[in-house]
């Protein structure tokens, strides 16, 4: 349904919306560019998981049980549906210990595949010498801002389906991004580039 | 003929609520799609108790009132449709498209990046969509 | 439910008849009622009064000519007047009495056979024996049994006067079958007898008769229904003939309604009696019979079912009333029917078909509505349907409790859930209930001749007829009933309803469906109900009942937001608390509702709407800007509008002002909103700190605000707003002076606008500040007081989030409104106070250790300071020492806090009884007076050492600058000091032989493996000690003192230690790093291997320095370091090698020397000893020898010496080896030393103490 839109334009939305907030509205003030981004990122999720509910409706309209009945479905639905009309593909990998952790991993997240980190600096855990850590941090820093409207767009589905949750992003192993939807209980996403 | 629609969110506020009567009984309609909340919420809850619409989006008859018949539709989104006639014998697959053709209007509208999502709708385009919605009940239209 | 009769609604009781012999009736018929299923008995003192079962003359003539459906009391009829079965009594002498008694009992017979034979009643004949005679039963007896079983024939044969002919004749005339010929004993001479009899005679009759009522009622059935089965057909086609020959003769209408009429009652009759007795018979009866009762009851059922569809088809047809009664009679039956079946259903269990049942029920009638004029009965028939069916439900909800699982409906027409319940039914019939009450209204004002209504109403009863009335004609003594004409009919009936108050009915029905919707936790119809309530009650002007209704309802559409539905009960709220009185509801009310988010758009009402809407009016946006006017206008103090009708003695009276309180979850939130966010999260004390004050309001008009109170939690911070165009209100609160007063250009709140206010807040008090609460003032007397909210946690107004509007931050800067608070930290005040440690260098080991500490006051007073010492270990591990546990031992602390002395020495604890003191080994807490600024306090700590550790001391000040005041918060000081403790004194020891005499000690030779390192003594030798104290501290000491204490007394005798030479009289000053050694002779008494010489007691002190003398006169105490001296092994030498030999020799000069060799032994000792040669003599004798000693003598060797070179010589090395003990014994080096002169030298004895003898030459 509805039209499309060139893919790299959406990416340079994103980086164009995540460097205006960090380097021109909130300068030196990342939490709250952080925060802002994740909300408009919520408000997106919220739409989107509309109308893709609403597509999966349309597509299995024959089934007998359109509607979510649980938690699983839903987060079922977020990983398989949501994350192929999102990111044109399905999570990789769906872990949860049944006391509401749920794992999802995608081994290839298309929205970082076009940002530059080198692994060398990443994998060196950044204790080892200043110099590193601070330029270490510089790069997780600003890839995290570009996580943080992920993780509200897959807040705000989830929550738009019943499930509140609070989603936070951490690159801790990078190239292997990871974020994390803590919900009631909580999801991890790691994505894998 | 529908008298009135209705959409309700989350926290069962009324996101949308229009009527189609010249009557003056606005506040009744109000009343009763507010009522037809507790139906759904029965069904919702204890679902085993609605045998045919099982975890269906489509809720079928809420409630006949003395006058009127509310038919009710949930999505996966917990939004609540809902939509009071006056017929007497109304057609399911009628009800249904309606609500199908309803939905899709609700998510156009929701998706309008100037909607703040959990506010109510005001946008007239949807309002239109919904009249001829309205309209073509009945007649059996394909959505 | 109730005004149905009695008879409909339980289940009838079969009826019985008895005649003759009254006396017996009531023992009879009790018996018979508490039968199981209860018999009633119609009792006929005799048989003049059987014409009562006799086809009246009425009903003859009903029969002829039908008035009517369905008759009202045939129910009844059959229960009180006409009976299953008659008992016809006679008494035996009766019946065997002369010829004219028995024509008598024929005649009776006959008459009562031709009234039964009508209702083809059955029949029974009881003989009763008034006497009994007794006396023996004979063979004959047994002929008489009429098949009666052995009682009975006993009875026959008591019986003996009525011959067998007469009865057999009897039987005849009756025409009853044998077994109902009953022979019945009045009274007989046993008791025991008599009750059997009376039992069996009893079970007999009641057997009879249940039997003969069980067979009549079926025969009715079956001749009824046979009479339905061959006719009904014919009624229909008769029905629809008549469909289009609607002109015919009204003859020819009284048969069809003959017909129709007869076929009602009849099937009722069948139906009704024979089912409920089945189904009264099931109530006891256990599972045997139920097949049979259930197939009965399904049959029931079916009847009533086609005498409904019967009587639905008769709608369109039957013209045999005028229209409106018709309807009104068919609808009345219709109605009986309807509550027979669904009564059937519901006990049966069966729940679903009896709703399905009334919901085709109600979809058949509903439409009937019948003339527009008396149309209100039709909704009085409808309301009285939901509520009959609803009271049903209700009995029989026991049954529904499975409907939680059943599914519901067909899936083309499902049942929904409330259908179940009974507060649908209870709602809807209040409902129509309502619709009845308007149309009646309409009805009443339509009808101009209300007088008349009244006067020609009263003559109207109710028909025989169900459903029918007709008016009561008096023709002089004779009363005919005549039907009434329509016109009449609606005049009664408007009558009639006039005459009943429906809204108290509507509000129990309301109240009713409100409880039961409740009950299934239906809140939202179950506060729709409430707000019809509600309505009831506001138009019955109950404003109490009403408001406290409206409430209810009101807080669930604030909850989910129904601004509508909320608009409406808000206005009815406004105008109940209006004609209550009570201003502070009024206005809350009316700000609520002016504070709504309705925007214009949302109420395009035209005007003629008013009707439907409640005193509220339309909600739109000009309405609200009405209210909010006109309760401005009632704050200003003008009374309201006298617009509105009411007495509206509404207005504040200056003397008690009127105060809104506006807390988080209250509705008025969206009235006023306070906001109130500090720019920072601590602040110094006396530092002012910026706060910004966001007010927001949704009222349609701007609000201008005359006076801001803003309150802290510290109310010297609390200040006020002004506005500037205002005058400044003399009422406002000039309670408190000295307050700050602020004054703002303009204090007006736009709706859905910010109003912004910064200003600074100076807190000189630690600890917390918290803006609590916003009191805004419009006009002199109306205040409201709004919980002050912090930005970073304020929820938004739960109406105004679901509009589409831009949600604005209170706050400029967008991270304040994140993150702002409303309350904020205050520090403490830095303190003023210097706190001085003066320690100097480190602790010995044992003194008492003094800290002296100072508090000098630069900046502040100190009030009731208080000073905590504590002292820990300075390498983390405690400094109790683990190996002691005893709590008391000196020892438990390495270091310890032995007390406070004051600042000139006297002890702390001397002070006032106020000071706080407290003092443990590791802790001390101490109060320090009052200190004024410049001045300073001082005292010393005093520890002691017991090991040498290193200590970190910490002493913190604590104190309140201000004077006073307990809520003070204290300034506190904090210092440490780090004192290393050192031991002062190490004293050592050592044993020395005496000289040039060497005892033999076999430990020495053999060591022993444990006493290896236990120095060893000759016994009864004296040999020399010397100890020796070493200052490693780096202060200078002072040796005062000297000694060796023998603790235990038993040494005194075991050795005697003499101290050679004295103390020394002056102090020696031990400087650090030097040695002081004193020398000792101690003399073993006893032979013991462990021997306790005792502990050497050093007393000594700081050398006083200097800055100790300036800083305190006292001298340091003296201490006492003591230590205990090892034990010795103390053993017999078996022999002794002494030297005598001149301390000195001249060189060439030939000198003698003796080596004494004692035996101290009871044995001969074989020694050998051998003299080595040495350069420096020439020695004459043995070089070597093996002598004997003798036991307790000595062996003197004598040499003769000639020294060759001089100076300081080593004599010839002499060595002696002991044969027994196989030991060698080798004198010390240093005691075979002689100096050789190379000269006779002069000597000068100067003093002869002196020890040494230093050699002075002469020539």
């Amino acid at each position: 349904m509805g039209r499309e839109v060139s893919e790299s334009c959406v990416d340079s939305v994103i980086i164009e919306m995540v460097s205006a907030y960090c380097n021109r509205f909130y300068v030196n003030k990342p939490d709250l560019a952080a925060r802002r981004i994740e909300a408009i990122g919520y408000q997106v999720g919220l739409q989107l998981s509309e109308s893709y509910t609403r597509i999966l409706l349309v597509a299995r309209y024959t089934m007998e049980r359109p509607r979510f009945s649980d938690h699983l479905e839903a987060i079922k639905f977020i990983c398989k549906d949501f994350w192929s009309e999102l990111f044109k593909k399905q999570i990789d990998n769906l872990k949860t210990n049944h006391r509401g952790t749920f794992v999802l991993q995608d081994n290839r997240f298309r929205w970082l595949t076009r940002m530059s980190s080198d692994p060398s600096t990443a994998n060196t855990d950044s204790s080892q010498d200043p110099s590193v850590a601070t330029a270490e941090n510089k790069s997780t820093q600003a890839t995290s801002m570009h996580l943080y409207f992920p993780c509200g767009i897959i807040r705000g589905a989830l929550s738009n389906l019943g499930i509140p949750c609070a989603v936070s992003a951490d690159i801790s192993n990078l190239p292997a991004c990871e974020l994390q939807l803590s919900v009631c209980f909580s999801i991890t996403c790691m994505i894998t580039r | 003929m529908i008298v009135c629609v209705a959409v309700v969110g989350h926290q069962n506020n009324p996101l949308y609520l229009q009527s189609f009567t010249e009557a003056d009984d606005e506040l009744k309609l109000h009343h009763i799609v507010q009522c037809s909340l507790d139906v759904i919420d029965e069904r919702v809850n204890n679902p085993k108790k609605t045998g045919p619409t099982l975890n269906e989006t489509f809720l079928g008859l809420l409630y006949p009132t003395e006058n009127y018949k509310v038919y009710g539709y949930l999505t996966n989104t917990k939004v609540k449709f809902i939509f009071v006639t006056t017929d007497l014998d109304v057609r399911d697959a009628d009800v249904r498209n309606f609500f199908r053709r309803f939905h899709s209007a609700y998510v156009d509208a929701v998706s309008n990046p100037f909607h703040v999502p959990g506010k109510k709708i005001t946008s007239r385009t949807f309002a239109e969509r919904v009249s001829t919605i309205v309209k073509s009940f009945g007649m059996s239209a394909a959505a | 439910m109730e005004d149905y009769a009695e008879e409909l609604r339980t289940p009838p009781v079969s009826l019985v008849s008895l005649v003759g012999c009254p006396e017996l009736h009531a023992t009879i018929s009790s018996y018979l009622h508490s039968e199981q299923p209860p018999i009633n008995t119609l009792a006929l003192p005799d048989f003049s009064k059987i014409s009562v079962m006799a086809r009246t003359q009425k009903e003859t003539l009903d029969s002829g000519h039908p008035g009517g459906i369905l008759k009202r009391d045939w129910i009844l009829k059959h229960r009180t007047r006409v009976p299953a079965v008659v008992a016809a009594l006679f008494t035996s002498d009766h019946v065997s009495g002369d010829p004219a008694q028995w024509l008598q009992v024929c005649t009776d017979l006959e008459n009562l056979k031709a009234v039964v034979r009508g209702r083809n009643i059955k029949l029974v004949v009881v003989v009763v024996h008034s006497t009994v005679k007794e006396h023996s039963c004979d063979a004959p007896a047994s002929r008489k049994e009429v098949s009666l079983d052995t009682i009975e024939e006993k009875l026959v044969f008591n019986a003996d006067e009525v011959s067998e002919d007469r009865m057999i004749a009897l039987r005849k005339r009756a025409e009853v079958d044998s077994k109902y010929l009953v022979i019945f004993v009045q009274n007989d001479s046993s008791e025991l007898k008599q009750s059997l009899n009376r039992q069996a005679i009893f079970f007999k009759l009641g057997s009879i008769f249940a039997e003969l009522s069980n067979t009549y009622y079926r025969d009715e059935g079956r001749r009824i229904k046979t009479r339905i089965e061959r006719k009904s057909f014919k009624s229909i086609e008769l029905n629809i003939r008549y469909c289009f020959k609607a002109r015919a003769s009204t003859l020819f209408f009284s048969i069809k309604k003959c017909l129709i009429g007869c076929i009602m009652p009849s099937k009722l009759q069948t139906i009704v009696s024979f089912t409920d007795w089945k189904r009264n018979a099931e109530e006891i009866s256990r599972v045997a019979v139920y097949a049979e009762f259930h197939r009965d009851w399904v049959e029931a059922l079916r009847f009533y079912e086609d005498a409904y569809h019967v009587l639905r088809e008769m709608i369109g047809t039957s013209t045999r009333l005028p229209a409106i009664q018709r309807l009104v009679e068919i609808k009345t039956v219709a109605e009986q029917l309807h509550f027979k079946v669904s009564t059937l259903l519901l006990h049966g269990g069966k729940v679903i078909e009896a709703i399905t049942w009334f919901r085709q029920h109600n979809a058949s009638y509903r439409k009937l509505m019948g003339a527009p004029e008396v149309v209100f009965l039709h909704w009085e028939w409808m309301s009285r349907q939901f509520l009959v069916f609803a009271e049903l439900l209700d009995t029989s909800s026991t049954t529904i409790l499975n409907t939680s699982t059943l599914i519901l409906g067909t899936p083309e027409r499902p049942l929904t859930e409330w259908e179940l319940h009974s507060a649908y039914y209870y709602h809807l019939a209040a409902h129509y209930l309502r619709e009845k009450r308007s149309c009646l209204e309409l009805a009443l004002s339509a009808s101009e001749t209300a007088n008349e209504i009244d006067s020609n109403s009263e003559s109207v009863i109710p028909s025989i007829y169900v459903g029918q009335s007709t008016r009561l004609l008096q023709q002089g003594d004779a009363f005919a009933m005549q039907h009434l004409t329509d016109a009449e009919y609606i005049l009664f009936a408007l009558a009639e309803g006039k005459r009943f108050q429906d809204s108290f009915e509507i509000i129990a029905l309301f109240k009713k469906s409100f409880e039961s919707y409740s009950d299934i936790k239906a809140q939202r119809m179950a506060s729709y109900c409430g707000y019809r309530l509600a309505r009831e009650y506001f138009s019955i002007s109950d404003f109490r009942k009403a408001k406290q209704h409206f409430d209810g309802v009101a807080s669930l559409y604030r909850h989910e937001g129904w601004v509508t539905l909320l608009w409406e009960v808000l206005g009815y709220l406004r105008e109940c608390s209006r004609r209550i009185g009570s201003v502070k509801d009024f206005i809350e009310y009316s700000l609520e509702m002016a504070a709504l988010p309705i925007s214009s758009s949302a109420g395009v009402q035209s005007p003629n709407h008013k009707g439907e809407y409640g005193p509220a009016g339309p909600a739109s946006l000009p309405q609200r800007e009405i209210i909010h006017k006109e309760v401005f206008e009632l704050i200003k103090g003008e009374s309201v509008s006298a617009s509105n009708e009411g007495a509206s003695n509404l207005d504040i009276t200056g003397d008690q002002p009127l105060h809104l309180e506006i807390d988080l979850v209250s509705p008025l939130r969206v009235v006023l909103l306070a906001s109130v966010a500090f720019h920072d999260q601590v602040v110094k004390p006396g530092v002012p700190t910026l706060l910004t004050l966001s007010l927001l309001s949704q009222l349609p008009l701007p609000v201008e605000i005359d006076l801001l109170e803003i309150q802290f939690n510290q109310p010297e911070c609390n200040f006020t707003i002004t506005n500037a165009q205002k005058p400044p209100l003399v009422a406002s609160s000039n309670g408190e002076e000295g307050l700050r007063v602020e004054n703002a250009p303009v204090l007006a709140l736009h709706m859905d606008k910010w109003l912004r206010l910064t200003y600074d807040v100076k807190s000189e008090q630690s600890g917390k500040l918290e803006c609590i609460s916003v009191i805004a003032r419009m006009g002199s007397r109306f205040a409201i007081c709004c919980r002050a909210e912090s930005p970073a946690s304020m929820d938004d107004l739960r109406l105004w989030k679901f509009e589409d509007r831009v949600e604005t931050f209170p706050t400029k800067d967008p991270s304040l409104a994140f993150s702002g608070q409303k309350a904020i930290q205050v520090e403490d005040p830095d303190p003023q106070v210097d706190l001085i440690l003066g320690a100097t260098g480190p602790a010995l080991v044992g003194e008492s250790f003094l800290v002296p500490v100072r508090v000098v006051s630069k900046g502040h007073t100190i009030h009731s300071g208080e000073l905590k010492i504590n002292i820990v270990d300075a390498k983390g591990g405690g400094l109790v020492s683990p190996r002691e546990i005893e709590p008391f031992s000196i020892d438990s602390h390495h270091v310890e806090l032995l007390g406070i002395l004051g600042p000139d020495g006297e002890d702390e604890s001397q002070t006032g009884p106020e000071n706080i003191r407290k003092i443990q080994q590791s802790f001390g807490l101490l109060s320090v007076p009052f200190v004024n600024i410049g001045e300073s306090w001082s005292c010393k700590l005093e520890f002691k050492w017991h090991r040498p550790k290193p200590v970190m001391l910490y002493v913190s000040l604590g104190y309140s600058p201000h004077s006073n005041e307990a809520t003070a918060q204290k300034a506190h000081v904090h210092k440490s000091l780090q004192i290393k403790g050192k031991t002062a004194v190490v004293i050592g020891h050592r044993f020395m032989l005496p000289f040039r005499r060497d005892p033999l000690l076999l430990s020495k030779i053999k060591p022993a493996p444990d006493s290896d390192q236990v120095a060893s003594l000759a016994l009864k030798e004296t040999s020399i000690l010397i100890i020796s104290a070493k200052n490693c501290s780096e202060v200078p000491l002072q040796l005062l003192s000297m000694s060796i204490e023998v603790d235990e007394d038993e040494n005194r005798r075991s050795c005697t230690v003499q101290h050679g030479g004295e103390n020394p009289i002056d102090p020696a000053l031990l400087v650090p790093g030097e040695e002081f050694k004193r020398v000792f002779s101690i003399i073993p008494e006893v032979n013991t291997p462990k021997l306790g010489v005792g502990t050497v007691c050093l007393r000594w002190r700081r050398n006083p320095g200097f800055e100790e003398k300036s800083c305190s006169g006292t001298i340091a105490a003296e201490v006492v370091t003591s230590h205990k001296l090892p034990d010795i092994n103390v053993e017999m030498a078996p022999l002794i090698v002494s030297l005598k030999c001149l301390p000195h020799a001249i060189l060439g000069v030939p000198f003698t020397c003796y080596i004494r060799i004692e035996n101290q032994t009871q044995l001969l000792q074989e020694v050998k000893y051998s003299l080595a040669d040495s350069q420096s003599f020439v020695l004459s004798g043995f070089h070597n020898d093996t002598i004997f000693v003798l036991p307790k003598s000595e062996h003197i060797l004598g040499y003769k010496l000639v020294p060759l070179a001089s100076g300081s010589q080593q004599l010839p090395r002499f060595t002696l080896t002991s044969v027994r003990y196989s030991a060698e014994l080798q004198p010390a080096l240093a005691a075979y030393t002689v100096f050789v002169f190379p000269s006779k030298p002069h000597f000068t004895v100067e003093d002869v103490g002196e020890k040494k003898t230093e050699p002075s030459a002469t020539e």
